[in-house]
């Protein structure tokens, strides 16, 4: 299985002033489900029109199979994308919608009347094939608007952000079509999205991309656990982060002095750190409060100021010396013997910590700012 | 429970319509039926099909109707030509949105100029001696100077400038109702260009285009000024109408009237079946 897109320092201007694409590259794996995660307004929907072929890009290069997409018409490209609105043809019924594209590449009547109703019942709209998408739910029209672009069969599918128009319990449910439907047909999937659920619950590669800019690329789970800068860190979960200098390396462990005091950090880049000015990240659900925390290498008496119920488990708020607030992932049946004000003993080990040496890859950004606006 | 008196708000719209719409057109119908009217006291005398059966039998009719009806669509069909590309550049490829407003006022200057005025214009370019002949001549590419103004090219070309602009703002209006992502979506969906037009861009601004059918041809054949004026003894209802009225025979003239509504009417009633309207007009 070899890389079905590439891409290859993609930049792309919006007039003059707007600089949508930065020097993007990346590949995607052939048969993977690729997920694009960024804050909206991070270029990931201009990403994906200029794979589709509907937007040109400036420079750089792209290869779809291996072949160059510079010049190549959308309706010439092996590819389907399915856009954000849905766009949903209103003069035509269900049925001509998914035959349009069938009927571009010039397929015959019986043949189309076959891959309709196939794919119908794929996304489970039998029976409508002469509605109206006037008459339509939203749910159903994204649907119609699935089935239309996978009747094609293309060898890459991309879905613009198909998960933001419709509600939570919704977007469970479709997660896990999208799931199956990747699974039965076998095809490059590219997904964008700017909730972090979606990226970690689909994907098997995800990339956090930043205003033009690629933060990180990995699999979930390396992205979750090591993420490379500050922007994937908080973009991806929720992390508590506390800056300092490191001051020394014993073998493989890193002492970092921060205004709690030294803590202590096991290495995984093969970079030196040392000397260093960074910010040292630990996951909520990575401390331990009370008892488990006394075999941990980091260990603080903290006091506990205030939570959030989140059903699952409970958000607690501890603050260690009046300085530094730490959230902590707690399940309900602990949560439920803690007292607010009383001081516990909370920690964590030094594998589970991340050091993070720059907010971004974007040089003298603010990250508060880009992740919640200004 | 329904207010009643929510209907009251109805109430001057439809005076409005029975006094300027119903009355007036059941009076002309109804001089049609006569057999004459002293128009000075308003009397109407007697009550007789012989207007119609003078009108159907008359040798001239068929031709009188051809012409008015033939020009009428053929003025749209022009329009149309015109005013379709034209609408179509000034939404797809006019991005910056002060030239566009720039370029639709300009257009609507010539409506701030008085009609007689307007026509007259047309004689230092299209007439004997006019831009067009005298440039020709000069070019030697004709010897006399032809004859554009006084027939129906000239016709034509001064109801194109006439109306191709309740031609183009309907369809300029409907291009621009377009969501420009059922245009990408169909790229993404292996539409060459000229399909991505023909089934997605045509097909959803036709409401624009009957609306301009509709407007051009409903003025076309109202207008008796121009055909009377350029068309040098060319013959259409309306001018018939006219000549009627002017003559005082008024039974004759409203039964020519009557004929002309029942027949927009129905060329109206077919071009709304053939596109059906509702259909086509969606939430978007």
């Amino acid at each position: 299985m070899g890389e079905i897109i590439v891409a290859k320092d993609i930049v792309k201007w919006y007039g003059k002033e707007v600089l949508a694409l930065n020097g993007i590259s990346f590949g995607v794996d052939e048969g993977e489900f690729y997920v694009i995660i960024g804050p909206s307004g991070c270029g990931k929907s201009t990403l994906m029109k200029i794979m589709a072929g509907i937007l040109d890009y400036d420079s750089g290069g792209l290869y779809i199979n291996g072949k160059n997409m510079k010049g190549v018409p959308a309706h010439k490209r092996d590819l389907s994308l399915m856009l954000e609105t849905y766009a949903v043809f209103p003069h035509m019924s269900v049925f001509d919608n998914i035959a349009f594209g069938l009927r571009m590449i010039g397929k015959d009547k019986g043949y189309i009347k076959r891959k309709v109703t196939e794919s119908l019942e794929l996304v489970g709209l039998s029976g409508l094939e002469k509605r109206s998408p006037v008459e339509l739910s939203g749910g159903q029209r994204q649907r119609v608007a699935l089935a239309r672009s996978l009747v094609i069969e293309p060898s890459v599918l991309l879905l613009d952000e198909p998960l933001s128009h419709v509600d939570y319990r919704l977007q469970r449910k479709l997660m896990e079509d999208f799931k199956t439907l990747h699974k039965k047909v076998g095809i490059t999937f590219v997904l964008t999205t700017h909730v972090q659920e979606h990226a970690l619950i689909l994907a098997d590669r995800v990339m956090v991309m930043n205003t033009g800019v690629i933060e990180q690329i990995g699999t979930p789970e390396e992205v979750y656990r090591t993420p490379r800068t500050v922007f994937s860190a908080r973009f991806v979960g929720d992390i508590n982060l506390v800056p300092g200098e490191v001051v020394s390396k014993d073998d493989a462990e890193y002492a970092v002095k921060t205004e709690i005091g030294e803590l202590k950090a096991l290495a995984s880049g093969e970079t030196d750190m040392l000397g260093k000015k960074l910010v040292y990240a630990i996951r909520p659900e990575f401390i331990e409060v009370g008892k488990e925390a006394r075999s941990c290498k980091n260990k603080h008496k903290a006091k506990f100021v205030g939570y959030y119920y989140l059903g699952n488990f409970v958000e607690c708020v501890f603050n260690v010396e009046n300085k530094v607030d730490l959230k902590v992932s707690v399940p309900p049946e602990t949560a439920g013997n803690l007292k607010l004000g009383k001081k516990y003993a909370i920690g964590w080990r030094s594998n589970d910590v991340a050091l993070l040496e720059k907010p971004s890859v974007i040089e003298g950004l603010d990250v508060e700012e880009v992740i919640y606006g200004k | 429970m329904v207010k009643y008196t929510n209907y009251l708000m109805l109430l001057p719209g439809l005076l409005l319509c029975v006094f300027f719409l119903v009355i007036p057109l059941g009076i002309i119908i109804r001089i049609g039926l006569a057999e004459s009217v002293s128009t000075a006291e308003f009397e109407i005398h007697g009550l007789t099909l012989q207007n119609y059966v003078r009108y159907f039998t008359s040798p001239q009719t068929i031709d009188i109707l051809g012409n008015t009806f033939g020009t009428a669509l053929i003025t749209c069909f022009i329009c149309f030509l015109v005013a379709y590309p034209f609408a179509y550049f000034l939404t797809f490829y006019i991005e910056n949105q002060k030239i566009k407003s720039y370029i639709i006022s300009l257009l609507m200057v010539p409506f701030l100029i008085d009609w007689n005025i307007r026509t007259i214009a047309w004689i230092p370019i299209l007439g004997d001696k006019g831009i067009v002949n005298s440039t020709l001549m000069s070019l030697g590419l004709i010897k006399e100077p032809i004859s554009l103004l006084f027939g129906q090219a000239g016709l034509y070309i001064i109801w194109l400038q006439t109306y191709v602009l309740f031609m183009m703002f309907p369809i300029y209006l409907a291009l621009n109702r377009i969501d420009p992502d059922l245009i990408q979506a169909a790229k993404v969906l292996k539409a060459p260009p000229h399909r991505v037009f023909y089934d997605v861009i045509f097909k959803l601004s036709l409401p624009g285009v009957v609306c301009g059918w509709i407007f051009v041809f409903v003025s076309t054949l109202g207008d008796f000024l121009t055909p009377g004026l350029w068309a040098g003894g060319f013959q259409t209802l309306g001018l018939s109408i006219s000549t009627f009225f002017g003559k005082n025979v008024w039974p004759y003239a409203c039964t020519l009237s009557t004929v002309m509504i029942v027949i927009a009417l129905a060329a109206l009633y077919i071009l709304l079946k053939m596109v059906d309207i509702k259909k086509l007009i969606y939430e978007s």
